[in-house]
């Protein structure tokens, strides 16, 4: 049952592949090849490679300090902190572009979009380290500690090789946002393989061109998804878990606080203050009448149509999260490899697929439904890489003492399983539900006629330069996401109380 | 609970199969609604779709998107797409319909305000606006203005002019500069235009913000951005148009236009609105709110705008413009894209 339902998720899931491979079929061989090896496809591979790899080092570095901090420290105001280390999720790439544009003169190029993907993407991989540093055992800090290890040896020697796999589904996800955005690198003349991509749309309506491209990317996506697999593997499965839920003691020292706190200030300036500062400068120097009307309907539609994308996307996760904790065989591990290489198109590729299949629909082409599905399609790779982060950490030893002291299957997965991979199921359902919001190619197409989101509404309006009107739009989007942001943000206290709750049941 | 949801559920698959059955309306007076796949932005193309509904009582359901992305849903869409009109902001996304067939052939009492020369010769699609290019400047910094486009090259303007190589305009033009001169004087243009430390933008607005920053005396751009941006900031902007030699290929006209789609159920209905669209008091309306030019002759061009006439435009068929492969190859050889 759950093979058959899981099978039928990878189908859908596949969709963009299948369509892109027929659409590449049309294009004569030799002229495929001709674009392929030409000197200015090699370039732009490089030049996406360069990027991912750039921003991957970046992130992996900053977020793992900043969740650090964030998790072990005494900070003041601990939870209000992870949100503006979050929120920047939130934010189009476009508008996040532009405003930095309009801020500083000039601002373009090469490392201008590592700047940016870097401040766009962090986000994941500090969420991503906060869920795993959240299953980290306590008791082994503590004695590390007690043997005399200095805090950086006790992270390096026990924390980290803890948090790894949470940490590289973090990774995984910038590494693909990079190779799929095209808003930042389009703005600051970067040549990607999107770029490409969506010139060959943009221009010269070559979409079987376009499809051959689009495999490259794929093909590039899963040189690193296999490599991610390959750092992963050398890793034991399930070493570690949380035996009580006692939390290590919080550290004081105050020069860490300050260390953490001053990169939290930096990049809330650099990924918040700026874009926020540039939108409200546009708006008060040209004010205009805000329709609330307009506003609120917006902001209705989008959180509507985010929240059940969040919820498809994390109802077709479950049979894969499954396959993977019981038996995690072959086809489990291919098929959920395969979701997330796919995460690398852009949307408007993924978009363009749903508008070939669902255009034959009916009266479910351009309904919410199909816009829904689409966001789950789209963001499936974000639940799946969150979940199965958390689920390697369940240490195969807990279920089976569960499986012999009689529990059956389901009773496994919700009583043994389920708890502890929590934090990364979450975290996978709140990233789905954050990134639709503000999904811009694929809502553009597949939204209903005359149904407008905040991204649609800040894209009209950006789009013939008044940022000014789009503004409003901007902030109430940056608002919406501070909410589940912040709900995110304070897993130790939900994890804690159920923990009591069970303890004291 | 559980029941409650299931018939909910039925209810909702039984509405949707009836409203999905009445898609299939007859052609005929009775149409009550439209839908149009628009490339022109809603801030701008409202009001007249506004206009259009109070006048025939039939509701306008739009699709806002970027012209070229639409042109290639159209084309995904096929036989089965939902758009009866597609609006686009220039002739390459319409062309690139046109191409696949998608449009209905429209007769020549469609339109028929609009001279043949603004029109796809097939009549696939009809010209609703022109635009022309310009060189938007900085006029306290650029003392001795380009009379051609070759001037672009000369040691003065050294690194003194921005250009938006993605942008579908720039390479409309470039296309007309290939198609006139060859490609030997478009490459060697290019090549000697980069020499000169020709600055890249993402977009025409873009360049007119950075001549108004001072970051850049000069930039090649349609000539309602110098509009667009001043409305945007809310203030004058510190940038003029500036128009080259009259038959200069720099001075090049460009087009939005509009079709029917062949797969409408309601081709009168549709062809009703490109009527009134290009009815010369919708005409009238877009040369004041939008600073376009109406390709009718007799309809006068934005204030302080030379006639199209006056600006001598290079005598090339638009039509002729669909080559944008080979102008983007040539933008890639020279290291422009």
């Amino acid at each position: 049952m759950v093979s058959t339902t899981a099978a039928l998720v990878v189908a859908l899931s596949l969709i963009p592949l299948l369509y892109l491979l027929i659409r590449a079929a049309q294009k004569p061989v030799n002229e495929s090849i001709a674009l392929l090896v030409r000197v200015k496809t090699l370039e732009v591979v490089g030049t996406t490679a360069l990027l991912v790899l750039m921003v991957v080092l970046l992130t992996g570095f900053f977020g793992l300090v900043i969740a650090a901090g964030l998790h072990f420290l005494e900070l003041p105001a601990k939870p209000w902190l992870v949100i503006p280390a979050v929120l920047p999720l939130a934010i189009p790439s476009y508008v996040f572009t532009y405003t930095w544009i309009a801020f500083a003169p000039g601002f373009s190029g090469f490392f201008a979009a590592v700047l940016i993907l870097f401040l766009t993407t962090l986000p994941y991989v500090t969420l991503a380290s906060l869920a795993g540093f959240a299953r980290v055992d306590a008791s082994q800090i503590e004695v590390a500690r007690s043997l005399g290890l200095t805090y950086p040896k006790t992270f390096f020697k026990v924390v980290l090789p803890q948090i790894k796999t949470h940490l590289s589904g973090g990774l995984l996800l910038a590494g693909l946002y990079t190779m799929s955005d095209f808003g930042a690198v389009s703005l600051l003349n970067v040549d990607t393989l999107t770029v490409t991509i969506q010139n060959m749309y943009r221009a010269s309506y070559d979409r079987t061109a376009a499809a051959v491209i689009s495999l490259v990317l794929i093909v590039l996506s899963a040189l690193f998804v296999f490599a991610d697999e390959n750092i992963r593997r050398k890793q034991q499965a399930g070493v570690a878990i949380k035996t009580t839920t006692i939390k290590s003691a919080l550290i004081k020292r105050s020069s860490y606080v300050a260390t953490t706190s001053a990169l939290i200030g930096v990049y809330a300036v650099l990924a918040i203050v700026i874009p926020v500062y540039v939108l409200l400068s546009r708006f008060f120097s040209n004010t205009v009448e805000i329709s609330w009307q307009l506003l609120l309907q917006a902001s209705f539609s989008t959180i509507t149509v985010a929240l059940l994308g969040a919820l498809i996307a994390l109802l077709l996760s479950i049979p894969l999260g499954i396959l993977l904790t019981e038996r995690s065989n072959r086809f489990s591990q291919f098929s959920s490899r395969l979701i997330l290489i796919a995460h690398a198109l852009p949307g408007v590729v993924v978009g363009l697929a749903l508008v070939s299949f669902g255009s034959k629909l009916g009266p479910i082409y351009q309904s919410t439904f199909l816009l829904a599905f689409a966001y789950s399609l789209l963001f499936l790779a974000k639940s799946i890489a969150s979940m199965s982060a958390s689920l390697r950490a369940v240490p195969t030893g807990a279920k089976e003492v569960a499986a012999t002291l009689g529990l059956n299957r389901w009773l496994v997965l919700k009583n043994v399983v389920t708890p502890i991979a929590f934090p990364g199921i979450a975290l996978g359902a709140v990233l789905v539900f954050l990134t639709a919001m503000k999904e811009l190619p694929a809502t553009l197409m597949l939204r209903p006629t005359g149904f407008e989101t905040l991204a649609t509404q800040i894209w009209s309006y950006a789009a013939i330069n008044r940022f000014n009107e789009a503004a409003p739009y901007a902030l109430i989007l940056i608002l919406i996401a501070a909410i589940p942001t912040f709900i995110l943000s304070r897993p130790d206290k939900s994890d804690r109380n159920k923990t009591n709750a069970e303890l004291v049941g | 609970m559980g029941k409650v949801v299931r018939v909910g559920f039925i209810t909702a698959l039984v509405l949707s199969l009836i409203s999905g059955c009445s898609f299939g309306a007859p052609n005929s007076e009775q149409v009550s609604e439209l839908t149009i796949y628009s490339g022109r932005s809603e801030k701008f193309i409202s009001p007249f779709f506004t206009q259009f509904t109070e006048q025939t009582g039939i509701k306008l359901n739009v699709r806002y998107a970027d012209s070229a992305e639409l042109a290639a849903q159209i084309l995904e869409e096929g036989s089965n797409s939902s758009a009866d009109v597609f609006l686009a902001q220039d002739a390459g996304s319409l062309g690139a319909v046109s191409a696949a067939n998608l449009f209905t052939q429209l007769s020549t009492d469609v339109a028929n305000q609009i001279p043949a020369k603004f029109n796809q010769a097939q009549r696939n699609w009809v010209g609703v606006t022109a635009r022309v290019r310009v060189f938007a400047y900085d006029p306290k910094r650029v003392k001795t203005l380009p009379k051609s486009i070759s001037d672009l090259t000369k040691p003065i303007y050294k690194d003194q002019i921005g250009i938006a190589p993605t942008n579908s305009s720039f390479q409309a033009f470039l296309t007309a500069v290939i198609e006139s001169k060859g490609r030997a004087f478009a490459k060697s243009w290019l090549s000697s235009l980069r020499a000169n430390g020709v600055k890249i933008y993402p977009k025409n607005s873009v360049i007119v913000e950075a001549i108004d920053k001072g970051e850049i005396p000069l930039g090649l751009v349609n000539h309602y951005y110098t509009w667009e941006v001043a409305e945007a900031l809310g203030r004058q902007i510190n940038v003029v148009n500036g128009y080259f030699e009259p038959g200069d290929l720099g001075n090049l006209i460009n087009l939005s236009g509009a079709g029917v789609l062949k797969s409408s159920k309601k081709q009168d209905a549709a062809i009703g609105l490109i009527n009134f669209l290009t009815s010369p008091a919708s005409q009238k309306q877009f040369v004041e709110q939008t600073h376009e030019y109406s390709p009718i002759p007799s309809i006068q061009p934005p204030a302080n705008l030379p006639a199209l006439d006056l600006i001598g435009s290079p005598a090339i068929d638009l039509g002729s413009l669909k080559n944008i492969r080979q102008t983007q190859d040539l933008l890639i050889e020279v290291g422009l894209l």
